[in-house]
């Protein structure tokens, strides 16, 4: 909110410059945004939390500063307006909504002229940014900025029947705001109508055809109350923000309303030359209950961790217009403003004496129990992935987890269902919760690709949201990657990442396809990864063109990696006996797959084999088309003994014959 | 030793410090080892000593001599695999570039979730993670955000559906925790926020907090003072100074804005302060009394506080970022700087 320095002054005496005055505001929680210089006076931006509809008023302010500095406010004059019109025409108001329309005044204001405001008004009105458009509008938004509390004025002759009926909309009824736009209303929201038809939003805009012009002669004066709530609903439905729906949505003074009415009436005859016409019309369904709390000094001090005397409690209460009704021992009895509807407990209290006590008073504790902290499963493994990737080259990006609804975004590794949609997205290109995290992997690198980064190697640890019967989705942790290797470097990636999470079972490597997939990966360079029966994810090419050589990619489902993963370590003795070492290189078909070659030899019962190393696979000029030479050695050893080499070549030749008899191998010399 | 032997290995040690080529080491083999050489002219002396220092004194030369020797050969052997410009012999050249050997980096805003992470375990607060799709429940109701509050203005939400969204705050995490465990609790939940923000230079619709939340009995808003100072000084350095100022948020009270004084400007005021000198770093407070009732808490027996930062914008202010964009968009030249 904007406010005036030279118009504060008006309702509290203080000698601070406006910096200063700014200062103080801000240790109280009002904290001042702009402090701009306007003609002989500065205007001073304050943000008013959501809290405090009572400092959305200058006089609110200046109780503020009258807390602040102490000191007496000086309250707006108000000359109580008796009615003077000699022919007092009727007017006759309901509320049908008492819940909604707490309470509801009008005045009827007779031979009013119309025309600019006074330039002192001008000048008040223009420093905290309100346009000035003639004396009654600028009187209203005056008052407004004075008190908090929103007014309007209809041009009474344009009333349908003299009439004013608070309610509900009708079905199809609309109306067209002062503002020009015409507005569908719905029968939620509550409107202020004249006999006819829907002359204001309530709380919210006034109507064109009732608003006061040049030739406005009679005015009526509308000043009540409305139900935040309502205000609020009906505000975001429609679009419509005002400075008076602002102030009504956070709660208004439930007792400014006369008073306003009455400051407005004293300015109109001042300003407008108005005559009051039969006093002023009140339908009020509820009194304002003043609330009481108890003040324990024993809370606040507990809460704060500061003694404070009650003496220092009182006098702050006091200063901030609480009425304290009893002060026993330690128990302060208050009764609290009608404009603080913020306050209700005692701990409301609490704050209020600290904020005014000032937070720099409160002293900074340094001891507090000491308490051990340990890792979680989560951290221990995330620590692990991080450190495994980083230390083989690759960087950890983060991505978007809301994407577009594009076929890419689209594909969910997981399950079949598709992805979870925002109901109130801001752009098409945000708009899903995403199921994979590939495709913004792919994102970053098309986006580096086009930046002259030619080599990436990325991952992301993130969630994939898949849609399952409970109210919340199943949001599944992914470790993601993307790398400009080749598939069997990146396939040594997973391999040395499995190992340093210390998961030992060897995993299958199965060929995968599906519709979805072939938008990632490229057909029969893809694995999908089992783990003892469990997918542990999905390892292949990428399929898309423009990128040449294709990255490789990787997507593991990082639960299972969290659930398996195993850091117990035992010492295993190292062997005393040198291993014996023999390279074989065989020519098989090439439909036979090296995993079919482990399993060969694994199958052939071998005492001392120990380790299988692929190294190197062949297809050319001595190799018959249709087949390949794979290369690879083998490693036996002894736990209790030194091998002969005659022991070890009966092993080795038994490993041959059962490669022959089985895959057909051929022996190839090396 | 002898005290003009002792002379002499001083100055020897002195010389051999400045050898830098081969002709440096063979100069000194003369001045000291040569004919003529130091070396010669104290074995010289020998005869004009007293009959019982001579054995000694003889001793000790020999001693300094070896020494000598031996240091000025190896030196010899060193210096001549410098080779001059002049030689034919292939060089092996130390001083091409290493093989370029790729090590990664963690993402900068996991580099700062991670100092805090830190900076808070030693305080004995644990790590804790809660759901990001949330019903209205944890995201406002429990935290004591009735729904039509005007205060919901400042948590604008992405919506599934009825009652589901995506947390707007990790403060979500502060209530699934205690509806599991009862005081005493010393927790942070780090993760990802969303907001229906139009992305620019410092807004974007998905960002990164870290809340804090400690419960127990007789814990204060000194106490709070003292935790966020402690951090506040670990993490952003000694000297810096804090300021707590009166706010509001639902779900604390009463409730704190914490400021710190601004690094680059060191309080003077500035573009990036707003020329007020402080930068406001995180939001706090003493937990509400209505959200302990949410979770079956007695506010009569326990009192805690709670806080929350934006990772992005310490992370901008600590390497002087200007756009968050950056951090989603995954340059590798962005991402190798830190």
């Amino acid at each position: 909110m904007k406010i005036s320095y030279n118009w504060l002054k008006e309702y509290i005496y203080f000698y601070l410059s406006p910096q200063e005055l700014a200062d103080k505001l801000t240790n109280v929680g009002l904290v001042v945004a702009d402090i701009n210089p306007v003609d002989d006076d500065f205007c001073i931006e304050i943000e008013v939390t959501s809290n405090r509809p009572d400092c959305l008023g200058i006089i609110g302010i200046a109780r503020e500063v009258g807390a602040i500095v102490g000191g007496d406010l000086h309250s707006p004059k108000t000359n109580l307006a008796h009615p003077t019109a000699e022919n007092i025409k009727r007017v006759h108001v309901e509320v049908e909504e008492p819940i909604l329309c707490p309470q509801y005044t009008a005045l009827l204001i007779n031979n009013i002229t119309i025309e600019p405001s006074p330039d002192w008004m001008q000048k008040r009105l223009k420093c905290v940014g309100l346009r000035p458009v003639n004396n009654i509008v600028d009187i209203t938004n005056f008052v407004m900025m004075e008190t908090g509390q929103p007014l309007h004025a209809f041009d009474f002759d344009t009333l349908a029947d003299q009439k004013i009926l608070v309610r509900r909309a009708l079905s199809g009824e609309e109306i067209v705001t002062i503002n020009g736009a015409r507005r569908a209303l719905f029968q939620n929201m509550l409107v202020i109508a004249d006999g006819k038809k829907p002359i204001a939003i309530a709380g919210i805009m006034g109507g064109k055809d009732t608003e006061v012009s040049e030739s406005t002669r009679n005015i009526l004066l509308e000043c009540a109350q409305f139900e935040p709530r309502q205000v609020r609903r009906t505000s975001k439905e429609l679009g419509i923000a005002s400075d008076s729906s602002y102030r009504f949505e956070r709660g208004t003074d439930p007792e400014g309303v006369n008073s306003a009415s009455q400051r407005t009436a004293h300015l109109i005859r001042e300003l407008a030359g108005g005559k009051i016409a039969g006093s002023i019309i009140d339908i009020r369904s509820a009194r304002h209950e003043k609330k009481k709390i108890t003040l324990r000094i024993e809370m606040l001090c507990k809460v704060l961790g500061v003694e404070i005397k009650v003496g220092v409690a009182v006098d702050i209460l006091k200063r901030l217009q609480f009425v304290i009704l009893n002060v026993v021992d330690n128990f302060i009895d208050v009764e609290v403003p009608s404009f603080r509807g913020d306050i209700y407990r005692e701990i409301d209290l609490v704050e209020e004496i600290a904020r005014v006590y000032g937070y720099d008073n409160i002293p900074t504790k340094t001891s507090i129990q000491v308490q051990s902290s340990l890792k979680n499963r989560y951290e221990i493994v995330e620590d692990c992935i991080h450190q495994s990737l980083i230390g083989l080259g690759f960087y950890e990006a983060k991505t978007f987890s809301i994407v577009d609804t594009s076929p890419l975004q689209s594909i969910n590794l997981w399950d079949d269902k598709d992805g979870i949609d925002i109901a109130n997205p801001l752009r098409h290109e945000e708009s899903r919760l995403r199921t994979c995290l590939l495709p913004s992997l792919l994102q970053a690198k098309k986006y580096n690709m086009n930046h002259g980064v030619d080599q990436v190697r990325i991952f992301e640890i993130a969630k994939v949201y898949l849609a399952g019967n409970e109210k919340l989705p199943l949001e599944k942790t992914c470790l993601s990657a993307i790398a400009d290797v080749d598939f069997y470097n990146l396939k040594g990636v997973v391999e040395a990442l499995l190992s340093n999470l210390g998961i030992a079972a060897e995993c299958e490597w199965i060929p995968y396809e599906t519709s979805r997939s072939i938008l990632l990966f490229k057909t029969g360079k893809v694995a999908q990864i089992k783990w003892d029966g469990n997918i542990l994810g999905y390892l292949g090419e990428s399929c898309e063109s423009e990128f040449k050589p294709p990255p490789c990619m990787m997507e593991l489902d990082m639960d299972l990696l969290m659930e398996k993963s195993n850091f117990i370590k035992k010492y295993k003795n190292l062997s005393l006996y040198p291993p014996v070492f023999r390279d074989l290189a065989i020519i098989v078909n090439e439909a036979y797959l090296w995993s079919d070659i482990q399993r060969c030899i694994k199958y052939t019962k071998i005492n001392f084999l120990r380790e299988i190393n692929f190294f190197d696979v062949y297809r050319g000029k001595q190799i018959p088309a249709g087949k390949k030479s794979i290369a690879f050695n083998l490693c036996f050893q002894s736990p209790d003994r030194t091998l002969s080499s005659e022991e070890v070549d009966v092993e080795l030749q038994a490993i041959i014959d059962s490669l022959q008899r089985t895959l057909n191998a051929e022996l190839r010399k090396i | 030793m002898h005290k003009d032997l002792e002379d002499v290995k001083k100055t020897f040690q002195r010389d051999a410090g400045s050898v830098v080529v081969l002709k440096d080491a063979e100069f000194l083999k003369t001045k000291y080892l040569g004919r003529k050489g130091i070396i010669s002219e104290l074995m010289k002396v020998i005869p004009q000593l007293p009959q019982d220092q001579r054995a000694l004194y003889g001793k000790e030369v020999n001693t300094l001599k070896c020494e000598i020797t031996h240091f000025l050969d190896d030196m010899i052997g060193k210096v001549s695999s410098v080779a001059s410009p002049e030689t034919k012999k292939e060089i092996f050249d130390i001083t091409l570039p290493g093989k370029h050997i790729s090590i990664g980096k963690k993402h900068p805003l996991t580099q700062t979730i991670d100092e805090i992470k830190e900076v808070f375990a030693r305080l004995g607060f644990e790590v804790t993670y809660g759901p990001e799709v949330e019903t209205e429940h944890y995201n406002f109701e429990a935290l004591n955000i009735p729904s039509d509050h005007p205060s919901r203005t400042d948590f604008d939400t992405f919506y599934i559906k009825n009652d589901v969204l995506l947390r707007s705050q990790t403060s979500t995490v502060q209530i699934r925790v205690m509806e599991k465990q009862q005081p005493p609790i010393r927790i942070i939940a780090p993760g990802r926020v969303y907001r229906p923000d139009t992305v620019d230079a410092r807004h974007s619709f998905m960002f990164h907090q870290v809340e804090g939340l400690l419960v127990d009995e007789n814990v204060s808003f000194a106490d709070l003072k003292g935790i966020l100072n402690q951090f506040i000084k670990t993490y952003f350095g000694k000297n810096v100074q804090t300021r707590f100022r009166p706010s509001f948020f639902p779900f604390t009270e009463p409730s704190a804005e914490v400021d710190i004084s601004c690094s680059i400007c060191k309080g003077k005021g500035c573009s990036v302060c707003s020329y007020s000198g402080w930068v406001e770093i995180l939001g706090a407070g003493m937990v509400d009394p209505n959200v302990f009732k949410h979770v079956h808490y007695d506010a009569e027996k326990y009192t805690g506080f709670a806080f929350g930062m934006g990772i992005e914008r310490i992370t901008m202010m600590k390497y002087n970022i200007n756009d968050i964009r950056l951090f989603y968009e995954n340059d590798m030249r962005f991402l190798s700087q830190f």
